[in-house]
């Protein structure tokens, strides 16, 4: 008895322990000289309490990048969920099983190319003169199209490349996820005089609540880490109109001033911000 | 309230034919009942009724208006499911109004006749709980509910009470007996239960491999089944069958088994010289009897106690005879038993087609 009861310990203690050591460790160490002025710079620093918190309530960029980081995941977390939703349903409503599965396929694509390189490619396809997104505009109007350094359309721009990934992923699931619901609810509500959107309104996607959040929930945690699609087509540019937290972050710390410190108490704000936010949500949809 | 009328409907499901040439006139009032073997069609036919099949060929019309191409709720109908298909995240109360919110019936009103139709099926206490709190009979009663509430002009029900044990599925047989003695709409009813049969239905419509076997009153199936089938079908325990052939005789007919000979006089059947027919008996109509016409002996070989009656199995002719008989008389296995049958417990089918040889 006494064996068997320590089998968990044995198989989870390197596990917890390379844990610790890589994740635990960085973390603790992050939020230690968030309360110094260390700078990569000079190899010393000395505590200065709260001084970088505070610093960062008066920093308009920061500010602006909690403004870029919220309406990202307002817009990737929405758009995513909607996409996802209209587009299954269309598939299940109007496309044979066959050809359904077909798409699914297609759909997959997207999410299983590295973010990375669908940054790359999406970037030259928004390219102003050789790109193929902006090609017909370029073709009509004779003036080319510049989404990405635009202000006021770069963000979204970003956002769509993020939506293509994710939206057309989450619609393969969407569809699935209407696969399996029995048909009878369906048939009845048919004969309920429910329309076919009705039916879609108050029956299906009711039933499906419980994946429907657990599919926004995962948004959201991976609309947190899109630094590196952000990074490749935009740099958190032009100007700051796509600076969101972790960017702002990476670029006071390693790119501009090697502010590590301040880098770092913003690190911990997001961390703070994030765990609660997700907490209260949490609590909420249960 | 309506009549509804079916004329050669087809049914295909790619090069499989499911249903052929149904023809049927289900008059306005008439509770009529589909029955028959697991995969006859009976419950493709009513979804087809219902609109949730599309129709192959023929005309299906309610109340004079074909509805062919007509959705669902379109049609007038109200569709109680086997297994309820109650909307699974709406309370009681919700599942019951869905349909007139649809319908953008008023508020009020929607409330009034909620009240109305949960008083009658017993549903009050359960209005505000979610459809998983309850039983399976309180469930089927809300589709039920959910159907009536619509007032439709037809009722149509997919073995609604195959999901409920034995004693729960009496109990609602006879509540869906008295709502339609109340309501009078319209229903047709699929079971492949020959007893809910039996006991609901105005006519019954038998059906075997997508076609009808036998239209006709619970009576008119049980007394003068038209087919071989019809006959194996109906009737608890099922009917005996031994095989014979004819032989003219002075004023009547022999027939002649390996077991025994079987004599009957003129005029019933339309009968031939050496013709090879089936005889059917019903076990209840099987008397012990000493002397007289007809009689079938053996050796009692199994007795299955019913409680007031007893099935006395023997062998005769090679095959295996049941006899209901009263438990108070009943011999005990190892017994010789001789049973007698009256000339109107003898039914005759052509052993190559099937068909009943009574004359009509």
């Amino acid at each position: 008895m006494k064996q068997k009861n320590s089998l968990p310990a044995v198989f989870l203690t390197p596990a917890m322990g390379i844990l610790a050591v890589l994740a635990l460790v960085p973390t603790a160490y992050a939020i230690y000289i968030s309360f110094q002025n260390r700078e990569l710079s000079r190899p010393d620093g000395s505590l200065i309490g709260l001084a970088n918190y505070i610093d960062l309530f008066s920093d308009r960029r920061f500010i602006n990048a909690i403004g870029v980081s919220l309406t990202w995941e307002a817009v990737t977390v929405g758009m995513t969920l909607l996409i996802a939703v209209g587009l299954g349903i269309l598939l299940f409503e109007c496309v044979s099983p066959r050809t359904r599965n077909l798409l699914a396929l297609l759909f997959l694509v997207p999410v299983i190319l590295p973010r990375v390189s669908a940054a790359f490619v999406w970037k030259f396809a928004f390219h102003p003169l050789y790109g193929i997104a902006t090609y017909p505009y370029k073709a009509i109007t004779g003036q080319p199209l510049d989404l990405l350094s635009n202000p006021a359309t770069a963000l979204a721009t970003v956002a769509l490349v993020d939506v293509w990934q994710w939206g057309l992923f989450f619609a393969v699931i969407v569809l699935k996820l209407l696969e399996t619901l029995p048909p009878q609810p369906f048939e009845a509500a048919r004969l309920d005089h429910a329309r076919t959107w009705e039916i879609y309104a108050f029956i299906a996607l009711p039933m499906l609540k419980a994946p429907l959040i657990s599919l926004a929930f995962v948004k959201m945690i991976e609309s947190l880490r899109a630094f590196d699609l952000i990074y490749v087509m935009t740099r958190g540019g032009p100007g700051i109109a796509t600076e969101t937290l972790d960017m702002y972050a990476f670029s006071q710390g390693f790119i501009e001033s090697g502010r590590i410190s301040y880098a770092s108490s913003m690190a911990v704000l997001m961390m703070i911000a994030t765990s609660i936010a997700f907490t209260f949500i949490w609590k909420r949809v249960q | 309230m309506a009549n509804i009328v079916c004329s050669s409907v087809d049914k295909q499901y790619g090069a499989v034919d499911v249903i052929t040439d149904f023809n049927l006139d289900v008059a306005d009032h008439e509770f009529i009942v589909f029955l028959g073997p697991s995969g006859c069609g009976k419950s493709t036919l009513l979804r087809m009724i219902a609109g949730l099949e599309d129709i192959s060929g023929g005309t299906v019309s309610i109340g004079g208006r074909t509805v062919n191409d007509l959705p669902p709720r379109d049609r007038g109908v109200a569709m109680v499911f086997q297994n309820y298909a109650l909307y699974p995240h709406m309370t009681i109360y919700d599942n019951i109004a869905f349909g007139l919110k649809r319908m953008k019936v008023p508020k009020a009103e929607i409330d009034t006749r909620i009240r109305a139709v949960a008083a009658t099926l017993g549903l009050e206490p359960y209005l505000t709980r979610k459809p998983t709190e309850l039983s399976g009979g309180q469930q089927q009663r809300v589709a039920i509910a959910r159907a009536m509430i619509k007032t439709p002009r037809v009722f149509l029900f997919d073995e609604p009470l195959s999901n409920l044990d034995a004693k729960l599925r009496n109990h609602m047989r006879v509540e869906i007996a008295r709502l339609h003695q109340k309501l009078k709409t319209t229903t047709i009813y699929v079971t492949h239960d020959q007893l809910e049969a039996m006991t609901l239905a105005d006519r019954i419509v038998l059906m075997k491999g997508g076609a009808i076997e036998q239209v006709g009153t619970p009576a008119e199936i049980y007394e003068r089944p038209r087919t071989l089938f019809v006959a194996g079908f109906i009737g608890t325990p099922n009917m005996n069958f031994i095989d014979v052939t004819t032989e003219k005789t002075e004023g009547g007919w022999l027939l002649r088994s390996a077991g025994g000979n079987f004599s009957i006089s003129d005029g019933k059947f339309a009968l031939r010289h050496g013709q090879p027919l089936v005889l059917g008996i019903r076990p209840a109509d099987l008397k012990i009897a000493e002397a007289g016409a007809n009689r079938m002996s053996g050796i009692a070989d199994l007795v299955e106690f019913h409680g007031n009656d007893a099935l006395v199995t023997f062998l005769f002719a090679g095959k295996e005879i049941g006899a209901l008989v009263k438990a108070s008389a009943c011999p005990k296995p190892g017994d010789a038993v001789t049973f007698a049958v009256e000339p109107e417990g003898l039914h005759l089918f052509d052993r190559e087609s099937g068909i009943s040889l009574l004359k009509s």
